[in-house]
């Protein structure tokens, strides 16, 4: 009834088994296992990019947007955590393309009770503990707001275990036998050389979050999460809690397309650079997609000229550390929570005995009148005032325009870059048809931000100097022509 | 503020036609380490406005012995890259201001941060 893929990529390999003091091995076999992201939606393709580029293998893109696959072998498996596009991050219990769902919502509910002791869930839990292990020595922070930790390659010291984790358990659920692949070695011996020894077995506490996408299904995501998690419950004895649980265990359904994870992350890694926020502050992923999206070279100017809590520039200044940023804004909170965010991350740098110096300035400045040499930068990245969240309608079509002829001033001609987010795409586009002798549009990528369609526009400045196209000229003679049509064409 | 940064920056002032390089009057210095890379440096230099740096450095008085022209072939000089590294990136204005050179006019430098905005009769 159910069609059932198996996971194709199941391997032993046998390694020695001595020691378990590296975090990176069980001290057993290594296996291989399929690990889904959450990226944000629209930056799919980049995110790939990037596991190509700092896991080598390639990532599959599922139909459910904003969600990629790929396939990792446990000896790898904190390279997961050196993902800058990747929101959350889970290990596969198993995937069916072509779940064949019941006719009757309660046939389909028992269905799904029966599933949760057929799963193939030995590998996943392998994976989920020995990813604790992981993050425990990284330090790892719990959610929330602020950004103690960042798991990183900078830091391979086990420094302090954070009083608030949780408490690695020691019981093992895969006793019962029912997979019919099984590690030879347990973790258990590893897990006592990492934190504080729990004699007793500890009962695991979990919860089920589902999530539910299309109309065919007789079923809500809270029905199915309430009998999937009573079934998985009684299989392993475990305690359901839905705020200090040790293992969440995710049911996605996307149509027909049914996906059983373990959760190795918990909620707020997008928010990993910035501990002063701002009422627009974009999640670090975001700012990460949009970077790779300019591809910034080695001594490239970057600017955001519009920076709010320099959520960009410093995510830049991090991960493409190679170019220099200049975060600028007109308001004294925004420039200031910058200065602030840049100087935490330097502090942390610092902590960790690194030179902390990063390659960013901030200046404040009124990005219609850039205080910056004409012909200067390379690129310029920024999150346009979207007129819903910060800024209005109106005054998006005026400042638009002349953002853009700033902008296109003081980007060097012919190989300077720009990408831009906005919301306000009808007033983006029209702008940008008045640009054509200074911009030229090479890609845009359709992204949600908060819950608000956007687009990020990449664009390539033209060879020609500023000062002498027709745009520059016509722009020139001030407000008074667009007043006219603001009354007629705002809607 | 970096000298990096200073050397990008130019007054807006309106009816100003040289408002560039700005003084740096300087009431707090710092000096950052940050971390030294040869191909950043060498492949910023014919970016940067040579003169305009050393005087930067100059009225800062961390200009050390760096030469009022670029030596040839600076690309493989490490020792000459890292003096340029020094003073376009670990040096900090903190505290202080920027004068544009024509009209005189002011703009503070705070927490790092040169406030550049101009007044409306300004613009």
């Amino acid at each position: 009834m159910c069609h059932l893929r198996e996971n194709p990529h199941i391997q032993h390999t046998a390694l020695p088994s001595s020691s378990c003091t590296d975090c990176d091995t069980t001290g057993g076999d290594v296996i291989t296992v399929t690990v889904g992201a959450t990226v944000p939606t629209g930056f799919e393709h980049t995110a790939a990019e990037e596991v190509k580029e700092k896991i080598g293998v390639d990532a599959r893109i599922s139909k459910d947007r904003g969600r990629i696959y790929f396939p990792i072998t446990t000896d790898k498996l904190f390279q997961v955590h050196l993902l800058r596009s990747v929101d959350n991050l889970f290990v596969v219990v198993q995937e069916y393309e072509h779940y064949q769902f019941s006719e009757s919502k309660e046939e389909t509910l028992i269905d799904l009770q029966q599933l949760a002791s057929k799963l193939p869930w030995t590998n996943a839990l392998e994976v989920w503990k020995l990813n604790s292990t992981l993050k425990k020595k990284k330090g790892h922070r719990r959610g929330g707001n602020g950004s103690k930790g960042k798991p990183n390659s900078e830091a391979h010291d086990a420094t302090a275990v954070d009083n608030e984790q949780q408490e690695l358990p020691q019981a093992s659920p895969t006793a019962e036998g029912q997979s019919d692949v099984e590690p030879t070695a347990q973790t258990d011996t590893c897990s006592q050389d990492v934190e504080e020894a729990t004699p007793e077995a500890k009962v695991i506490k979990f919860r089920v979050t589902c999530s539910r996408a299309g109309d065919k299904h007789s079923f809500s995501s809270n029905e199915a999460a309430r009998d999937f998690g009573g079934a998985v419950q009684e299989f392993f004895e475990w305690k359901a809690d839905m705020t200090k649980f040790d293992i969440e265990v995710l049911l996605n359904i996307h149509n027909n397309e049914v996906v059983i994870g373990i959760a190795l992350t918990e909620e707020s890694l997008h928010r990993r650079n910035i501990s002063h926020f701002g009422p627009t502050t974009l999640r670090s992923t975001l700012c990460y997609g949009m970077l790779r999206l300019c591809k910034p070279q080695a001594s490239d100017i970057i600017l955001d000229p519009m920076c709010g809590t320099g959520a960009i520039p410093l995510e830049g200044a991090i991960e493409f550390h190679n170019s220099f940023y200049i975060a600028g804004d007109n308001n004294d909170m925004a420039v200031n929570r910058t200065v602030n965010n840049i100087c935490h991350i330097q502090k942390r740098r610092a902590d960790k005995g690194s030179a902390s110096g990063l390659p960013i300035d901030t200046v404040q400045w009124d990005l219609c009148n850039l205080p910056i040499r004409t012909s200067s930068v390379d690129i310029i990245i920024t999150d346009m005032p979207f007129g819903k969240r910060m800024g209005s309608r109106k005054k998006n079509w005026d400042l638009y325009p002349s953002c853009l002829r700033e902008m296109a001033r003081v980007s060097r001609p012919g190989s300077g870059k720009a990408v831009l987010l906005t919301q306000d795409k009808k007033c983006f586009a029209k702008a940008i048809s008045r640009m054509g002798g200074l911009w030229r549009k090479l890609h845009t990528v359709w992204v949600n931000v908060g819950g608000l369609h956007a687009g990020v526009y990449l664009l390539k400045r033209t060879g020609a100097l500023f000062g002498q196209t027709p745009e520059d000229v016509y722009e020139s003679r001030g407000p008074v022509e667009r007043q006219e049509k603001d009354d007629t064409e705002l809607s | 503020m970096k000298l990096l940064t200073h050397n990008m920056l130019t007054s807006h002032v309106k009816g100003v036609i040289k408002g560039y390089p700005l003084l740096i009057k300087a009431t707090e210095v710092k000096v950052n380490e940050v971390e030294f890379n040869p191909q950043f440096v060498s492949r910023m230099i014919p970016k940067l406005e040579w003169s305009a740096l050393v005087q930067a450095a100059e009225e800062l008085g961390q200009r050390q012995d760096l030469p009022s022209d670029l030596v040839p072939d600076y690309e493989t000089n490490e020792e000459f890259l890292k003096k340029v590294h020094r003073v376009l990136l670990e040096v900090e204005v903190v505290e202080g201001c920027l004068q544009c050179p024509e009209s005189g006019r002011e703009f503070p430098i705070s927490r790092g941060i040169p406030n550049m905005l101009l007044n409306e009769d300004e613009v």
